[in-house]
This record gives C-alpha cells, structure tokens and sequence, in this order.
C-alpha cells in the first residue's frame, strides 16, 4: 500500500514536473537558452489563478484562462527583456538575467499576492474517494492524466498543424526555416511564451493539491530543470518520461528511505545518471564535428 | 546608502550654523529599536506580523510620551533565514544603528547565531519567535539574550501532557524537517521518555511535500495513537489532508505552526480536530486590552478586516508584550546602554501585558518571560482560532 | 588579455583590498565584517574564475565547497585541533571534494554541467542536515573560537586582515595561474578542445585541477568564514549563494583578474546598502542586478576595458628559424595507413582506405566533396575509431588512441575551419604548443609564426585575426608541437591566389625539414604545385594515387571533379529567351565574416525565365553570394534587388517571403519531419493566399517519382539523392520568382545528379528562372543558359554557356593552371622565410 500510494502520488508530482521541463525543453530546442524563471511563472500561473478566480471571484474557466493568458505574456516579456539583448551580444548573461527575473517575480508576487499560503478550491481535491484501497482526491488521479494529454495534444499540435510543423522545422534546421520564410524570431519568442504557458498549466493545476504561495515555484524550478536535463533536454518525450520517473523515484525514496534522505536520492540519482549519460537518458550526442 | 547619516550631518552643520547648541539634539533624536527577522520567503508572514505587534506596541509608548522622553523609532532588516545575514544584520543595527535593543529570530538558527554576538556586544536581543530552548539558555556569564515567547522543551512538555490527557499511550511523531523539527524532536524524547511514554515511530516532511501518506502510514503501523504535529501551516494542511484522505481519526496534537496563517482554509475540515499550544489567541472575549490591541491593528492596517487575518497571533502578541517590557526596561535603566538596560530588565513588572499580566518577567536565573502554564490549548473553528475549553 | 594589462589589474586589486582592510578597521565592527565576508567571497570567485573564466565550465553549485571548506574545518577546531592546521587541511578536504564531482562533471557541458553542480550542492546541503553525528545537525556547530596566535585568539581586525591575505593570495594565484602553461592550457580547452588535443592537452587532468583549485579555494575561504561567524549550519549556505557566487564574476568580469574582487564588492555591498528596504530588498537586488548585467553584459572589467583604447604592440619583425634544427634531425617514422574503414549510422564514409606518407614528402588527398578526405584525418589524429584497419606511426598503431596521445606521438594538423584559441594571442596560442621546457618561449613562438609567414602583430587576439592570418597562425600552432607528421586539412581556403602562392612555399619548406607533410586541399594549383604524391579518394575509397601529373591525367579522376556531362542532363535549350528585365541582381556586393571580405564588388543578373550557372573552384566564394542573396548573410555593401526591391538589409525569412527559394548546400532537410511535411513547409511564405498546398504538393512530387514512395519516411532516413530531390520540392513549393540551387549534385551518385539535372532542365524549360551553383561544372553549364565564373571572391569571366564549357580557363579554375608557377621542391633553404619576393 505504501507503495502503491507512493506511485499515484509520485505519478502526478512527475507529470507536473514533465510539463514545466517540456518548457525548459520548447525554448532550449528552439533557440539554446533556458528561462530560469520558469519556477516563477508556475507560481504566476496558480497565484494568478487564485486571484482572479477567488479574490476577484471571476468564474474559474474565466480565470483560468486569463491566468494562462498572462503567463504566456510573461514569456514573451521574459524572451524580450531577459534573454535576446544578452543573446543578440553574444553574452551568456541571460542565464543570470533570468534568474534575477525569477527573484524579482517572486518577490513583487510576494507583495501583491500576499505572504500567507492560500488554498485553491478544486471540487475534485475535496473528498477522497477510495481506490483499490487508498483513498485518493479525484484531481491526483486527473493530474498525469492531464499532464500525459497536455504533452500529447503538444506533440501533435507540432506534427499536425501547419504552425507547430513550422516550430519544428526552427527546432531541427533554423536556418533552412528561414529559407522557408519562417521568422525565427518570432519563433524563439513563441516558444518563450509556450514555455510559460505549460510552467502555468503546471500550477494551476498543482495548486489545490498542495497551495498558493509566492515561492511555490522555486524548488519545483530547480526540479523540473533536473528533470529537463536528466531525460536529454532535447528530446520531448524524453523529458515527460523522466518527469514521471523523477516524481516516482521521489516518492518511493519517501515512502523506503524516509523524507529526509528524499533529495540527497533523487538528486544522487541526478548526477548519477547524468554521469553515465551526459547527454541526458534520451538525447543524443551525434557525431563529432570536428 | 541610507539617507538617514547625511541628514544627521546635515542637521549638524544647521544646527552648528546656527549656533544653536542649547537645542539638546540627542533628546530630540529617537530611541531605536531593530528587528532581524525573514521579512521575505516562506516565513514573511511571521516577520509581517512581528513587525505589527512591535508597531502597534511603539505607536503607544509615543503616544504616552514615548521613553527617556524620546520617541522610539523601529529598524528592520531582512534575514532571509539566513543565519549569516541575520548575524550581519544585527551587527548593523547594533553597531551602525545604535539600536537600544534587537528583537528577533523567526528561525532558531538565525537566532542563535546573533546569540554570542549579542552577549559579547552588550546588546540586549529580545526573542519574539525562535522557541529554541539553548537560545535563552545560552551559558554566558552575562547573558543578555531575553525572550517572550515559547520555550521547546516546556512547549513539548505540554504537548506531551495533553496528549496523554487524551488518552495517547504510544503517540508518533510528525516533524518538518528543518532545524525547528529537530529541536523539537529532541524535546519530544525527552518529554516522552520523561511521562514513560513510548514513541510509536519519528517521520519528517519537507515544506513542499503534499503528499505524506507513507510516513502516516508508518505511524500507524507502529500503533501510533495520537500525533504530536510540528510544522507551519502549509505542511501542516498536507498532513491532515493526508490523514483525511487515508481515513485515519488519530488526535492530532500541534506546536503553534498551524495557527500561523489559514489552516482550514489549506486543510480543510479535519484541521478543525487538530490541538494546537499557543500564547495568546484574538478570539472569544477579549480584555480590555485585547480589545484595545486588535482596535489598533485594525486602525493601523486597514488590510486588517476579519479576525482570521490578525495572524500569526502569537508573533503579533509576543512582540506587542516583548516591546512593552523593552520600553519599561530602558524607562528603568534611564539609558540606552546595554548592560543597564540588562540589568532593568530584571526589576521591571509587575506589568500588565497582553498575554498576561506579568509578574517578575525575567530573572537572573530566568530569561523567558512566558513559562508552561502560559500555553493555552486551542483549536480552529472555521476561520478563527479558539481556545479549548476542556 | 595581455600580461601587463593583468599585472596592472592585479596592481590594482591589491592596492585596493589593502586600503578596502585598512579603511574597514578604522569604521565600526559592522562595516569590519562586511568588509571580510566580501574578501572571503572574493575568495569564491577567483576559485570560481579559474573554472568559469578560464576553464569556461559553470558550477552552480560552489556553495557546496564554501560549506564544505567550514565544517572542515569547524569540527576539527572543535574537536581540538589548531586552526592553522585546519585551515589547510579544510582546504584540501574541499579540494578532494572538487575532484569527486569533476568525475561525473567531466562529461558533462553547459546545462548538464550547471545541473549536475546544484545537484551536488543540494546533496551537500541536505547531506548536512542528515548527517547529525558530525555536523550538528539542522542547527549546526556553535561556539567556534577565531583562531590563536601564542595564547591570543585574532581580534575581528586581525581575522579581517586575514582574509584580505587571503583574498590577495588568490588574486595573485589567480594571476599567476592565467599566464601559466596550466591556466593556458585550461582556456585552450575551452577555446576550442579539439585543437588543444591535438597539440596534446589531456581532457580530464586539466579540467580536474581546474575542478580542485576552484573547490580548494572555496573551502579555503570557508574556513575562515566559520570562525569569522563563530557558527556553521547548512542554512548558511543555501543555494542561492552558489548563484551569487556566480554572478558576483559574471558581473565583475570572467576571466579578468579584478573582476571577482569588484563582482564580491557589488554583491556583498548592495544588498547592505539596501537593507533599509527591509522586505523589499530583494525585490530591488534582483532588479538592480538586471540594470548591471545589461549596461555590461560580459562584466564591469571588460566594459571598462572597452572604453580604454588599445595599444597595439609591434608588428612582427622577421627572425629567421632554423626549422629543421627547431624540429630536430634523426630518422623520422613514416606514417602508414592501412586498409581504414569507419561507418556513421549504417552509412560508410571510407572503406579499406590505404596510403603512406613518408618523412620529408607532401602527400595530398584529394577528391571531390564528401569523397571522406576529412573523414580519414579525424581517424589519423585520433578524433574518430575507425571500425577497421590500422593508423602506423612507425612501431606505433595509433587507430582508435585518443586525440591528445596522437598528438604526443607526433601528428599535428589544423582544420578546416581554423580553430585557433580564441581569446589567446597568436604568440600565445603557438607558445602553448611548444613543449614544456623550451627555452625562450615567446621569441621561439614569434619565429615560427615569422617562418610561416605570418606578418602581423604577435599580440593580436587571434578571434581578430584576418583569414589568411588564422591559417598561418594554426600551422605554426601544430608545427611548435615539434611533429613527424603534420596534417594540413583545406589550408588554402579562403585564400586570395597570391597568399595561396606563399602558402605553397611554406609547405615546401615544412617538408623539407625533413617531416611528413600530409595536405587535404581542393587547389589544384596548389596541390599539383606541392605535392610529391597524390591520394584521390571518392565516395570514401581510394579512386587513384600517384605522382601528381599522373593524377591529373587521369580520366576518372577528371570526371570526378568536372563530371562527365553525359546522358541526358546536359540537355541545352533550343532557343535562349530574349534578354528580360533581372529578377535578381547583385550589383557590387561585398561580403564576408570576419575582417576580411570573400566576395569583393561582385555583380550577378539573373533574367526572368534565365538559367545561369554560377562556377569556380573551392573558396571561391560561391556559397558566400548565395548566402547574401539569400539573406542569410548581411553584405557588407552593395545591393540586391529582388524583383527591383533592394533587400540586402532584409532578414532571410522576409527575403524568402519575396519570392525567392534557396535550396541549399548539404540539402538542408528537416530531419525528424517526414518528407511530406519538409515539402509543405516550402509553401509556407504563401499560407493564407488560399493555395491548395495538397494539390501543389502532389504536381511537384509528381517529378520527383523517386519521392512519391518515401513521403511519409522522416526526411533524415532518406538517401542523399532523395533529400536533394526532396529539397527541390520543397523550393518549388514556394513558387519562387527565382529558385537558387547550391551544389545540387554534391555526395551524388552520377547518375542520380544526372537525373536531378534533367528535372532542373524540365523546370528551365517551363520557364521558372533558375540560378546554380555546382561543383559538377559540365552538368551545370548543360542546362545553362549563361556561366559566371568566380574566382577568389571576383567575377573573372561570364557569358554564353557553351562558350565556357570549352573555355581552359574553367578548367584551370578547377584543376589548376597547366603550368603550375612552382618549382619542384629541391634545394630549399633550411630556413623559412615570410614571403617569397
């Protein structure tokens, strides 16, 4: 039992990690940078959230979408501010840039928001009901589920639509997108914003789960970066895959070892499988060029 | 940089201009207090709330004339949780800003960081928060580290009581896995193996965890019937949203943590089961000074509006009382000086605080203004937090 | 950066931790602390300068040794021991540490490096909460007394100043290290690595020290910190330290050796001036940190620098090397390669490739592109494991040795695109090859670039070095390593005819001083003109070798090169169309990379329903103008009207959207989408003009009927010719006002180029105007209407196709002039000299 607890709640921690490291792999494919504020906007994505949908009492979908609509923005404006000026330099600042970004949004979020942990109501995280004999919220057992659909939908909007083959298209061979007359600026942008999008999707979600706060999205940041390097930033299902393992092996070393051995495990596991796989468990190194 | 030097100069080269020296401008300047404390991060709420009971406190001595015949001006500094920076901060308040008297500490460690530096300075540090037992008891020869606030071993101790008082002959342990989780873990042995009582099993947390399901499920494996609870309230919630969820009706019995923000809100109905130890609470009938106190609150922050965002009650009342005896003591020793305001410290009271009315608050042998039966026993009722009345 | 800059900052720098410590004992305790924990934080940096700056590898994760440097040393000051004998001891603990993570860091780069750092950081942290017996717990050690010197425990001053020493010996250390051979060798790998192997720098060792003296340095100042605070526990060393740490070089200046002092100063000093903002301090940090990495995006040192005006050293003065004597004399081992063969991905790039190359003699592998000839060096110097045969360096099998040991054995090379040591002067990247102990260093390393020829000033940074320059620089680079062999992979690209000239006599020379010499090169003049033997490798075998007449006799070896124009391809068109207005002109267009331009002033029309072929031989600068037709790359100046629009200054994608479609060299494909989606997305500039993609889709595969069978098949399994046919449809789907090929027929088989052209011939004869760039010069002026040749960035000749098709002077383009202007290699002097007269 405490196993198979462990697997269903390990199971909707890893798919939320999987969506905000497919952020940090949409904008690392398409243009080699990394937004290291993605922790941050997961918060803006709950914290949003919660105060359109319970402060300002808007209807939730409403606020739902509006949160996801602003996150969104926040990538562009993250993509804009934070890394082409550092990148149009030659510069690898946008590394610290974000970063500072990441601080500065979680502590503006702080006074905006407030200082207090609070709950975002969920019908389905309010009475447990019983599963082969644990008892579970409906919205643990909908998370993965969501999380696998949000990948899943993310893959074929990229195969199936003229506009995803295009992103593609940036991500395997920019220069030849260009050739197309695809602008890959614009491109680089786009993924910014879908990068943020999904870090938001993570939270809103997350949230009646656990609660809002204004630092909710720091840990959960530097984890899902784990992730997004252990499954090969590269590749996009490749870092789902390691989502959901990272979430599990956390939850098992929890329920095995104990809590507070839970991160030296995981990361142990980390920089073990990094050192058999520099490259990450699914990516490739290709050919030496020399 | 601050701004405040220049102007100090500024006002010197006036004031020398003018050749107005009768003017006593060091009676004119204000007496300043500091506060270190995590004003950002997981704890800002505490430190928000401590800087509130501290105000409240100030605006009233400067009503009634503030101390010394001065006004008394509060210094803040964030610590971030950070033990070094709390060090640096209280070097900076004590030795640039000349402050009469630092309160402190939301985290133990931060605390007793500033400890040594504190008694090797002469700089009275009044806790407020960080319910470390070696904090207050330190070992120095001239300790000048006061507290009015909860003591972990004597928070323990009656943890332990009042679970027993439920019946509990094999309570479990669930800690948050942070250095106020380890005191606490230490203080629990003891009271436990001081009442004979065996402990069904240790489990720690994370602050991020939301799912604790395994190590409850230790517990009762280990025949744990009741649990003592030490966290703040977000893990808090994920633990009795935990036990909900696994449909477990063990008692729960809790250090303050919970009642430091909306713990029904975040745990829904079952945080309504949980015991929790406080100082103080705003709900029910009210002293006259209670009611004087939460008018205040109220009229300072008008964000203030329902009784559950009077919280953390026990910082906001800690520091309310701390800050009282603080003004009384320095009104005692006549002087901002540390060793005298040291020595005051020990002859003031008896002084009606909000807490309660306190007697000798400190002593050589006693540097903890709040003692066992201080704790009050309290639980929530939808969003206010009421004392037990068993 | 130069010696006496770096002596200056370190002047400075010292002078400046000197009176920052005398100026913090005057002021109040407050200001006396701050000012140690800035120079512990200096500390930091410098050790995290040696790893970042000079390594260029980024730990996230330095807090980690910082923490790791104070419990070391705390709990053996607590149980007892001296400090001044935990001090070191802390260092060396952290150190050992640094080497531990560097073996799984080793591997790892850029993000997964950064990644691996914080998971060892947080390892570290929790480590120390967990670990209770030893290291107290959450709460951590109390009561660590300062240091004692006799019976007297240090004051605050005294620990401060203790830091400052400290701070002071890592700068100097810092300093030292930079302009050391170790330090060289550590920004050499970073740099560019492979070269740095194969002038004999090992990997892991280099980067290993890196990794301890990093950490050492760190734990060093951690020791100090833990009595300086008289605690330690984890909760002093959170994560966002490590990224402080980080930042305080970043904004000082990586690599510089002020800069980790002034980035310590700023973040160490900020937040306490901001710390009246109390919980809004932060908030302001982060936004001020974002104000200073954007005004100086690579430090506070390199934008000051930047302002300063450099003063330029002296341009090289000839000193004459005795070359034969400086690579020794004695019997040299000949290089013998037998029966190679290495496959990528199920693809063969060489099979059972055999030759020699004997001491004293140039040997040449030539063929056409894609024949495998770089294939072959990369197997020769180690970088790839050939699947069979042997690599013989007299006794030795060197095949499938590691870069680094090919070069100690004695095989130099440089590469086809130079890869000189950026950020190194050209002494300085020469003098690093050098072996240890040569006497002189500097003065050997400039007469060995004056020996090559190289004219310019030592002390430039090689990233600023002109073309022709980056060449020389890198010969001289892999002849200091003092080699048996040296590998000399496409040297002459790029190169104006007359440097090409020079060129050839410094290789002559090089040989003569008794080392084999073995030449990749597409210059047939230069090649006929050096070479004691000629190699001709295709499609990854050995098609001819011999004396270098004999070669170029040879008729399939003529046929690779030229292709052979038969069947169908060279279908020339009845009647030219009557001359129309250009859709596509350049008119005067310069263009380039570096410092200096490959094209030079180049005018090219092309009519509306033309097919113009555009020729000449490697480096020639053909690929150049498609590129800055194209809009990929900006001109330098001139025009280029599309449609009569001036679109120089336009980005590709709006260039494209115009109307134009470039199918470029090597294809280009869209690997991981399948065929039919790499041709969609041709038509992507005309989404929303309501074309029926589908329909368009299906006329324009119905060319290509070897596509019809493939579309669903991810474009990156395709064939070579198929991805070429798939890359022409893609071009059409765009419906170009005018369709650009670049080297259409490259790594094809003849008869599938055969086809292609014939297909190009059907589109020219429906009228869609066409210009080409290929190797194959029969082929494309097949089915031209007009020829421009390009030689050495100039239009040398155009006009009627088949006119040039019988013109020498395209085939002395290709396969350089019949009468080579060198002479045989005979008595050459034992002493190079710069230029010939």
């Amino acid at each position: 039992m405490l196993v198979l607890s462990a697997l269903v709640s390990g199971l909707a921690q890893g798919a939320m990690y999987g969506l905000v490291a497919l952020g940090y792999h949409v904008t690392f494919a398409v243009s080699r940078t990394v937004n290291f504020a993605q922790g941050s906007a997961m918060m803006l994505g709950a914290v949003l959230g919660y105060v359109l949908g319970v402060r300002e009492g808007w209807p939730m979908p409403l606020a739902v979408a509006a949160a996801l609509a602003l996150c969104a923005a926040f990538g562009l404006l993250v993509e804009r501010v934070l890394v082409r000026p550092f990148v149009r330099r030659g510069s690898e600042a946008w590394l610290m840039a974000t970063v500072a970004g990441g601080l500065v949004l979680d502590n503006a979020a702080m006074f905006a928001f407030g200082k207090e942990p609070r709950a975002l109501p969920s019908r389905l995280a309010e009475r447990p009901v019983e599963i082969l004999g644990l008892g579970l919220y409906p919205l643990q057992l909908v998370i993965p589920v969501v999380g696998i659909a949000v990948a899943a939908a993310l893959h074929l909007l990229s195969r199936r639509t003229a506009h995803g083959r295009a992103l593609l298209a940036v991500v395997q061979n920019p220069t030849a997108a260009r050739l197309m007359g695809i602008d890959v600026g614009r491109a680089v942008a786009l993924s910014y914003a879908g990068s943020t999008l999904l870090a938001g999707i993570a939270g809103l979600l997350i949230a009646p789960l656990s609660s809002v706060t204004a630092e909710m999205g720091t840990l959960f940041g530097i984890k899902a970066f784990a992730v997004a390097i252990v499954g090969g930033i590269g590749s996009a299902p490749g870092v789902v895959a390691a989502g959901l393992a990272y979430g599990v092996v956390e939850a098992l070393a929890t329920a095995l070892v104990g809590s507070s051995w839970t991160q030296i495990v995981v990361f142990a596991a980390v920089i073990g499988s990094l050192a058999l796989r520099p490259n990450g468990l699914f990516g490739a190194a290709g050919p030496r060029k020399v | 940089m601050d701004r405040r030097p220049v102007l100090h100069r500024r006002a010197l080269l006036v004031a020398l201009a003018l050749g107005a020296a009768a003017v006593p401008a060091a009676a004119q300047d204000p007496v300043k207090v500091g506060l270190v404390a995590a004003l950002s991060g997981q704890s800002a709420k505490s430190g928000e709330a401590i800087t509130r009971g501290l105000q409240v406190a100030i605006d009233e001595i400067n009503a009634g004339g503030g101390v010394l015949g001065r006004r008394i001006e509060l210094v803040r500094r964030d610590d971030e949780s950070n033990p070094a920076k709390g060090l640096v901060a209280a070097r900076e308040l004590v030795q640039r800003e000349k402050v009469a008297v630092v309160f402190g500490g939301i985290d133990t460690p931060v605390s007793m960081a500033i400890v040594p530096f504190a008694n090797g300075a002469k700089a009275p540090f009044m806790g407020v928060w960080a319910a470390g037992t070696p904090i207050t008891r330190n070992g120095a020869a001239e300790n000048y580290v006061f507290r009015v606030s909860a003591v972990d071993e004597l928070v323990d101790e009656a943890l332990v009581a009042q679970a027993a008082r439920k019946g509990a002959r094999k309570p479990g342990l669930m800690l948050i896995n942070n250095p106020w989780g380890e005191s606490n873990e230490a203080g629990l042995k003891k009271a436990l193996a001081a009442a004979g009582l065996p402990a069904a099993g240790i489990e720690k947390f994370g602050n991020d965890d939301i799912d604790m399901v395994p190590q409850l499920a230790r517990l009762r494996e280990g025949g744990a019937d009741a649990l003592f609870l030490v966290a703040n309230v977000q893990p808090a919630a994920q633990v009795v949203r935990s036990l909900d969820r696994m449909g477990w009706p063990v008692p729960v019995v809790s250090h303050w943590g919970p009642a430091g923000g909306r713990f029904t809100e975040l745990g829904g109905p079952r945080a309504e089961t949980v015991d929790m130890v406080q100082t103080y609470s705003f709900s029910g009938r009210l002293s006259p000074k209670g009611e004087a106190v939460l008018a205040a609150l109220k009229a300072r922050y008008p964000e203030i509006r329902t009784l559950s965002d009077v919280t953390p009650a026990v910082g906001i009342a800690n520091a309310y009382d701390a800050m009282h005896l603080a003004a009384l003591a320095i009104a005692r020793a006549g002087s901002t000086e540390g060793p005298a305001v040291r020595a005051a410290f020990y002859e003031i009271g008896p002084y009606q605080g909000l807490i309660k009315t306190y007697a000798r608050p400190f002593s050589p042998g006693n540097h903890d203004a709040l003692s066992r039966e201080d704790y009050i026993f309290t639980r929530f009722s939808g969003p206010e937090i009421v004392p037990l009345t068993d | 950066m130069a010696l006496r800059s770096d002596l200056a900052q370190a002047a400075i720098g010292l002078a400046a931790i000197a009176a920052a410590t005398a100026g913090a004992c005057a002021a109040d305790g407050y200001t006396l602390f701050v000012a140690a924990i800035v120079l512990l934080t200096a500390v930091v940096g410098y050790g995290l300068n040696v790893l970042l700056g000079l390594a260029g590898l980024v730990s996230l994760g330095q807090v980690a040794f910082y923490a790791i440097g104070a419990y070391a040393a705390a709990i053996p000051v607590l149980a007892g021991w001296s400090f001044w004998l935990a001090w070191p001891f802390a260092g060396l603990v952290a150190a050992g540490a640094g080497i531990l993570l560097a073996v799984p860091a080793l591997r790892a780069r850029g993000p997964y490096l950064a990644m691996v750092t914080i998971a060892f950081a947080l390892i570290v942290e929790h480590g120390l909460v967990e670990w209770k017996a030893l290291t107290g717990g959450a709460n951590g050690l109390m009561g660590i007394l300062p240091p004692t010197l006799g019976a007297v425990p240090l004051s605050e001053r005294e620990m401060t100043w203790l830091s400052a020493a400290l701070a002071a010996l890592a700068l100097v250390g810092f300093t030292a290290l930079k302009h050391a051979r170790l330090g060289r060798a550590m920004v050499a790998l970073r740099d560019a690595e492979d070269a740095a192997q194969s002038i004999g720098i090992r990997v892991v060792p280099v980067r290993a020290v890196a990794f301890a003296l990093s950490a050492g340095a760190a734990g060093l100042a951690g020791a100090l910190f833990a009595p300086l605070l008289m605690f330690v526990s984890p909760g002093t060393f959170p994560l966002s330290q490590s990224i402080l740490f980080l930042l305080a070089v970043v904004v000082g200046g990586a690599g510089t050796v002020l800069g980790p002092l002034l980035g310590a100063a700023l973040v160490g000093v900020l937040p306490e001036l901001l710390s009246g903002l109390a919980e809004y301090r932060l908030l302001f940090f982060g936004s001020l940190l974002l104000v200073v990495l954007r005004v100086a995006p690579n430090g506070l040192v390199g934008a000051v620098a930047a302002l300063r005006p450099r003063r330029a050293g002296p341009a090289l003065r000839p000193a004459p090397l005795d070359l034969a004597g400086f690579l020794g004399t004695g019997a040299r081992p000949t290089l013998a390669v037998e029966g190679l063969g290495i496959a990528f991905g199920g693809v063969t790039a060489a099979r059972d490739v055999g030759f020699t190359a004997a001491p004293g003699r140039v040997t040449s592998l030539i063929g056409p592109n894609g024949a495998g000839k770089t294939t072959i060096l990369n197997i020769v110097c180690g970088f790839y494991r050939p699947d069979r045969g042997r690599v013989r360096l007299g006794a030795l099998d060197l095949a499938g040795r590691p870069a680094a040991a090919v070069a100690r054995a004695g095989i130099a090379r440089t590469y086809q695109t130079t890869q000189l040591f950026a950020s190194m002067s050209a002494r300085d990247n020469v003098r690093l090859a050098l072996p240890p102990g040569t006497a002189g260093p500097a003065r050997v390393a400039d007469a060995l670039l004056a020996g090559v020829g190289y004219a310019g000033r030592p002390d430039a940074p090689a990233a600023d070095l002109p073309h022709v320059d980056r060449r020389l620089v890198e010969i001289a680079r892999a002849l200091a390593t003092r080699p048996h062999v040296l590998v000399l992979d496409e040297p002459a690209a790029g190169l104006m005819r007359a440097e090409k000239d020079a060129l050839a006599q410094v290789v002559r020379t090089i040989a003569a001083a008794g080392i084999a010499v073995v030449l990749v090169e597409h210059d047939m003049a230069l090649v006929m003109g050096v070479s004691d033997h000629v190699v001709v490798l295709d499609a990854g075998q050995v098609l001819a070798a011999g004396a270098p007449a004999a070669v170029a006799r040879d008729p399939r070896v003529v046929a690779a090169y030229l292709g052979t124009g038969d069947g169908g391809a060279g279908r020339a068109r009845a009647a030219r169309p009557a001359d129309a207005a250009p859709v596509l002109a350049a008119q005067g267009v310069t263009a380039g990379y570096g410092a200096a331009p490959v094209l030079e002033g180049v005018d090219v029309a092309v009519g509306a329903g033309e097919c113009v072929a555009l020729l000449g031989a490697n480096g020639a600068g053909k690929s150049t103008l498609m590129r800055a037709l194209s809009g990929l790359l900006r001109p330098i100046g001139g025009r280029v009207l599309l449609a009569g629009a001036d679109v120089a200054r336009e980005p590709a994608h709006r260039v494209a959207a115009r109307g134009l479609a470039l199918v470029p060299e090597g294809r280009q494909v869209f690997p991981a989408l399948t065929a039919r989606d790499n041709i969609r997305l041709g038509a992507w500039r005309r989404r929303g003009l309501g074309v029926d993609v589908e329909a368009e889709l299906a006329r324009a595969v119905a060319r290509f009927p070897r596509l019809a069978r493939r579309l669903d098949s991810p474009a990156g399994l395709l064939s070579g010719g198929e991805q070429q046919m798939m890359a022409l449809a893609r071009g059409l789907m765009a419906d170009p006002r005018v369709l650009l090929l670049d080297e259409p027929s490259l790594g094809l088989a003849p008869g599938t180029a055969s086809e292609l052209f014939a297909i190009l011939a059907d589109l020219r004869d429906e009228g869609v105007t066409i210009l080409v760039v290929d190797q194959m010069a029969d082929l494309a002026l097949g089915i031209a209407d007009r020829g421009i040749l390009l030689e050495t960035g100039r239009v040398v000749r155009a006009g009627d196709a088949q006119a040039l098709r019988g013109d020498g002077a395209l085939v002395a383009a290709y396969l350089g002039h019949p009468s080579p202007p060198l002479q045989p290699h005979e008595a050459e002097p034992r002493v190079l000299r710069p230029h010939p007269a």
